[in-house]
């Protein structure tokens, strides 16, 4: 039977093709549209976890108090072997080290004088091991406005804005000031290798970016690391997950001490847990009204399917089918329809969603001038939920449109059939 | 014309359900864009509102070297109130703001702050700064909500403060919090205190100071003394300007789908008309319109799903949207401490323009779908037509 | 006869000879002449006592006068070799890791010396107690199981760091023994312990001290002087920023 059927419709183009075309670009629509969202949403987030917080963060408690002041001080010690234990716990988070410090930078004349000098906050991330996920999370290609990325010890960026200001060059001199983690006084060189801007009025006035192992040296940390960021392989936060994994470590660690570790998600830091509510809620909105709206579009396509077939049903009626019968291949065609329309619909929707998640559009054009930290690039970021969510109006609303308007085929008389066949 | 209306109007409503499951996926997209655009608009108003309210009043005068960024600069970077603005001071078109550094130790724990002395009976700025007429032998001082949480304080609470003044002289006592204010304004908020002008003045051996100048609309800014910058409400809130057209921009993507799967199904019943009423296509060649106008009456037939989507939208948005603009929409979870100006109700805003460009816009997007299909009209043999045979 | 050796007697005792009331400025004077001097060399050791770790660190400091000073530290190894220099009211760093001059100018002077509880700024006010401070003994108490005037000082020009203090001066050795900071509300700000008062050169000196920010957490600073030498001939390269480079 469903044999019978299946060659019926591909046999005649207009009964299965159109109808198809339909319910695949919807479904499509549906599915890309909700993993735009979800990206479009999760940008500030994004950002967020790539610059300071990461999807999730172990630091020492005593850290996490202050944490808006670098307390570098309170950083976790042993912090490689901690690496390693996180990453064989955590197995689907990938861990960086950071060390965030605040300073002095002070350019040199060619006497050795200070030319110029400025209050520079700083990172210290993994940029010169091979394989480093560190340089694609901070953007820093693509932020590099002069000279090059730090390829050996003692280079640094410096913020574009700040290096003018500072009359800095790429492969000058400069000699950072801070307090190393036993308080005393940390001067160290470093060379410029290039500079970045990364958009935000806070980080382009003054930032130096330095390899960790550097830092380290710098500011007397061996084996230390203010903060180990976690990111999730996936790529994209999970404030559920976050949560469960910093609950969970902070059960296995909730030894006393006050330089014991702690794990805190993206939300438990600062004011992100509002933002991350929000956009949830924003997406779940945008989603529904779009549910909502595409299932009116394929019923109505249902519909017009079953009013296509006015004729033929008319004939087959004729010619003694059982209305019930009708009515029942009908419905098991849509079916078939709205299965079809769907699996194509999502796969060719996630691939679509996928490209630009991958490579996201990049709207720098349009967001000349911006000042605050957005990604003028904008990615999709492909859910769960993308995976069936198409079918809810793909199918449901096919397969109900049909039946709606299969109900005519009840009210057909069969003695007006002959009448309305003649041509 | 009016004949090809008439007859559009009736096809559809013949329709029945088709027509209606149209109307209402179109009616939606004018809702949807129009409610979407307007809580952008109301956000961008209100987050400038805020902005106005609680930090930059219709506009600031800084001293040259004021650097909200650099506290280390705040030390060196004040000077008298200048001649020019004295009436407007006595009179509180023009209040002045002191701004400098300090310590607070709260349970120990050390935190850079930023004390700003305001005049308590200032009106430009909503800060409950009357609170700060308080008869305490601490320093009254009132904060802002996030401050309050990151200090882990409540209003009574009282905190050790250490300053210098203005010769490097180390002084220290407690301020006393007696109001906590929720501005939606994060830059108004975090690490900052709020104290008595005077107060902060003699704390600072800085008699007749200020860092900065935040001026009510009834202050007409003029070009500014010499030693101060004028920043107009337009540059101090081009963020708010950022920030919105990133999300407009980000949010047109969804009209856009919106508007798609609007145009899907009137796509599909176009199509299917035309294919359903050829016998009535050849007739109405048979009855003398030319192919063009046969096309014109089609197209306008598909128009009228747009015209019917507006009286619709009318019909339930415009109660909708009101109601909205009136009750706000409440975004259903607290974002009182959120990281960008936002108000936990967003009133949306439309304006005459937006309405008008929306409906335009969305008329000639059905047209040019509706008119789509309909020029396979054209390409019909009348004959074939009439016979209904299928072409 | 009569009158000259009334007049000795007179001049051996400084005050009314029924109630010794001896003048606050003049005990400042005293304890000035026992802590400064024309020059010096010294070698100390500082204890900082931090939130997590304790630090030593040892140095060694030539200076003339309150003008001029000029440390190098010896250990931990990391700092070997780092020297700072101060002539009149300009501090320079040099760090030999980086090979850089750094002056300490501005916000920098506020910021602590190496992490301990003192700020270059404290180091660098090098007036006379008595030229900035009005005087009045408050009384006499007992520190150590010594017999101590207690005296208050309250500032009597404006760019002081603290506007009071108070000092407990050993009433015969005239040695500071305890010192207390005030802001100019009265509020506490630090607080200076002294112990260890030996006999050098002919002065009785503190070879300890304890600095403490009374505010911050943590357990303060403790300064111990190893190996002091007074009017010592220092060479006046010394004092130069060239003598940093070495």
């Amino acid at each position: 039977m469903i044999r019978f059927l299946l060659q019926g419709l591909l046999r005649d183009k207009s009964r299965s093709l159109l109808p198809v075309i339909v319910v695949t670009a919807g479904v499509m629509l549906t599915v890309w549209l909700h993993a735009y969202i979800n990206g479009f949403m999760g940008d500030i987030i994004d950002t967020n976890a790539r610059f300071s917080n990461g999807h999730l963060k172990v630091m020492s408690k005593a850290y996490a108090d202050n944490m808006d002041e670098f307390p570098n001080d309170l950083a976790l010690l042993d912090a490689d072997s901690m690496t390693a234990v996180l990453g064989k716990e955590f197995p689907s988070v990938s861990w960086a080290q950071r060390i965030r410090f605040g300073g002095l930078l002070d350019a040199p004349d060619k006497n050795g004088e200070t030319k110029a000098q400025g209050p520079v906050f700083g990172i210290g991330l993994d940029l010169l091991s091979p394989g480093s996920e560190e340089i694609e999370r901070l953007n820093l290609k693509k932020s590099l406005r002069s000279g090059s990325l730090p390829r050996e010890h003692f280079e640094a960026l410096i913020s574009d804005d700040f290096a003018k200001k500072l009359r800095v060059n790429p492969g000058d001199k400069v000699t950072l000031i801070s307090s190393a983690m036993d308080g005393s006084v940390a001067i160290y060189n470093f060379v410029a290798s290039g500079t970045v801007s990364f958009g935000s009025e806070v980080l382009d006035r003054g930032t130096i970016i330095a390899d960790i192992t550097d830092v380290r040296e710098a500011l007397n940390m061996p084996d230390a690391s203010g903060e180990i960021l976690g990111f999730f392989k996936g790529g994209y936060y999970d404030d559920e997950l976050a949560l469960s994994d910093a609950g969970s470590f902070n059960a296995v660690h909730k030894s006393a001490g006050e330089f014991a570790p702690v794990m805190r998600s993206l939300s438990q830091q600062g004011n992100m847990d509002q933002y991350v509510k929000l956009s949830s809620v924003y997406a779940s909105y945008i989603a529904i009204i779009f549910m909502v709206a595409m299932s009116l579009v394929l019923w109505n396509a249902g519909l017009l399917g079953g009013l296509r077939r006015y004729g033929e049903i008319g004939l087959r009626l004729a010619m003694g089918e059982e209305k019930g019968h009708v009515y029942r291949t009908m419905l098991t065609e849509s079916v078939v329809i709205g299965l079809t329309g769907s699996v194509t619909g999502t796969i060719i929707g996630l691939f679509f969603a996928w490209l630009l998640q991958k490579y996201g559009i990049d709207m720098s054009g349009i967001m000349k001038g911006t000042s605050i930290m957005i990604p003028s690039v904008v990615r999709a970021h492909i859910t769960t939920p993308d995976f069936y969510l198409g079918f809810i109006p793909g199918l449901i609303s096919t397969v109900t449109g049909t039946a709606l308007s299969g109900i005519g085929i009840y009210k057909r008389q069969t003695a007006r059939l002959f009448k309305e066949l003649e041509v | 014309m009016r004949l090809a209306i008439k007859l559009a109007i009736r096809n559809l409503i013949g329709a029945g359900l088709r027509t209606w499951l149209n109307v209402i996926v179109l009616s939606f997209s004018f809702v949807v864009i129009i409610w979407i655009k307007g809580v952008m608009a109301g956000w961008d108003h209100q987050a400038k509102k805020d902005m106005s309210d609680f930090e930059i009043g219709s506009g600031q005068y800084w001293h040259s070297g004021y650097d909200p960024y650099d506290p280390f600069s705040l030390l060196d970077n004040h000077a008298p109130v200048p001649e020019g603005f004295r009436a407007g001071v006595a009179e509180g078109s023009i209040e002045p703001e002191l701004i400098v550094q300090g310590t607070l130790y709260p349970g120990g724990r050390l935190q850079s702050v930023i004390i700003r002395g305001i005049d308590p009976d200032q009106k430009i700025l909503k800060i409950p700064t009357g609170k700060l007429d308080a008869a305490t032998d601490a320093i009254p001082a009132v904060i802002g909500s996030i401050m309050a949480k990151n200090l882990k304080a409540s209003a009574g609470d009282r905190i050790m403060l250490r300053w210098r003044d203005a010769h490097g002289t180390f002084d220290a006592t407690d301020i006393v919090i007696e109001g906590i204010f929720s501005s939606n304004v994060p830059s108004a908020e975090a690490g900052q205190i709020y104290i008595p002008l005077e107060r902060l003045r003699k704390m600072m051996s800085m008699p007749g100071e200020a860092t900065l100048f935040t001026f009510s609309s009834s202050f007409s800014p003029e070009t500014a003394p010499e030693g101060w910058v004028l920043r107009t409400r337009k540059e101090l809130t081009s963020s708010i300007d950022e920030m919105i057209k990133m999300k407009s921009t980000g949010q047109s993507i969804l009209y856009g789908v919106l508007l798609l799967l609007a145009m899907l199904a009137i796509f599909d019943t176009q199509v299917l008309s035309i294919f359903r009423r050829q016998k009535e296509i050849g007739t109405y060649i048979a009855l003398g319109y030319t192919r063009h106008q046969v096309v014109g009456l089609f197209t306008v037939e598909g128009t009228m799903y747009a015209v019917l989507a507006a009286i619709l939208s009318a019909a339930y948005g415009l109660p909708f949207l009101t109601w909205q603009a009136r009750a706000g929409w409440s975004i259903p979870i607290d974002t009182s401490e959120f990281g960008i100006a936002m108000a936990k109700t967003l009133y949306p805003v439309y304006s005459a323009g937006l309405v008008v460009t929306t409906v335009l816009a969305v008329m000639i997007v059905t047209a040019v779908v509706s008119y789509w299909p309909s020029r396979r009209i054209a390409k019909m043999s009348p004959t074939d037509a009439l016979r209904g045979k299928l072409q | 006869m009569k009158r000259l050796l009334y007049l000795i007697l007179l001049a051996a005792y400084p005050g009314p000879p029924c109630f010794p009331q001896p003048d606050p400025a003049e005990i400042l004077k005293k304890v000035e002449n026992n802590i400064s001097s024309e020059n010096r060399v010294f070698e100390s050791t500082m204890i900082i006592h931090g939130a997590r770790t304790s630090r030593t660190m040892t140095s060694r400091t030539y200076s003339v006068g309150d003008k001029q000073a000029f440390t190098e530290y010896l250990s931990p190894a990391r700092d070997l070799g780092t020297k700072m220099l101060k002539l009149n009211n300009q501090l320079w760093i040099y760090s030999p890791s980086s090979d850089r001059t750094i002056e300490i100018s501005g916000n920098m002077l506020r910021q602590s010396v190496m992490g301990s509880d003192l700020s270059y700024e404290d180091m660098m006010d090098d007036r006379k107690l008595t030229e900035i401070y009005n005087s009045r003994l408050t009384g006499t108490e007992t520190v150590d199981n010594r017999k101590v005037y207690v005296l208050e000082l309250t500032a009597n020009v404006p760019d002081v760091a603290y506007y009071s203090r108070k000092i407990w001066v050993d009433a015969e050795r005239f040695v500071p023994l305890k010192e207390e900071l005030f802001a100019k509300s009265g509020q506490l700000l630090k607080r200076m312990t002294m112990s260890d008062v030996k006999y050098i050169d002919g002065r009785w000196f503190p070879e300890s001290a304890i600095y403490k920010d009374i505010l911050k957490q943590g357990g303060g600073t403790e300064f111990r002087i190893t190996v002091i030498k007074f009017n010592q001939k220092i060479p006046d390269y010394i004092f130069s920023k060239a003598a940093l480079k070495q």
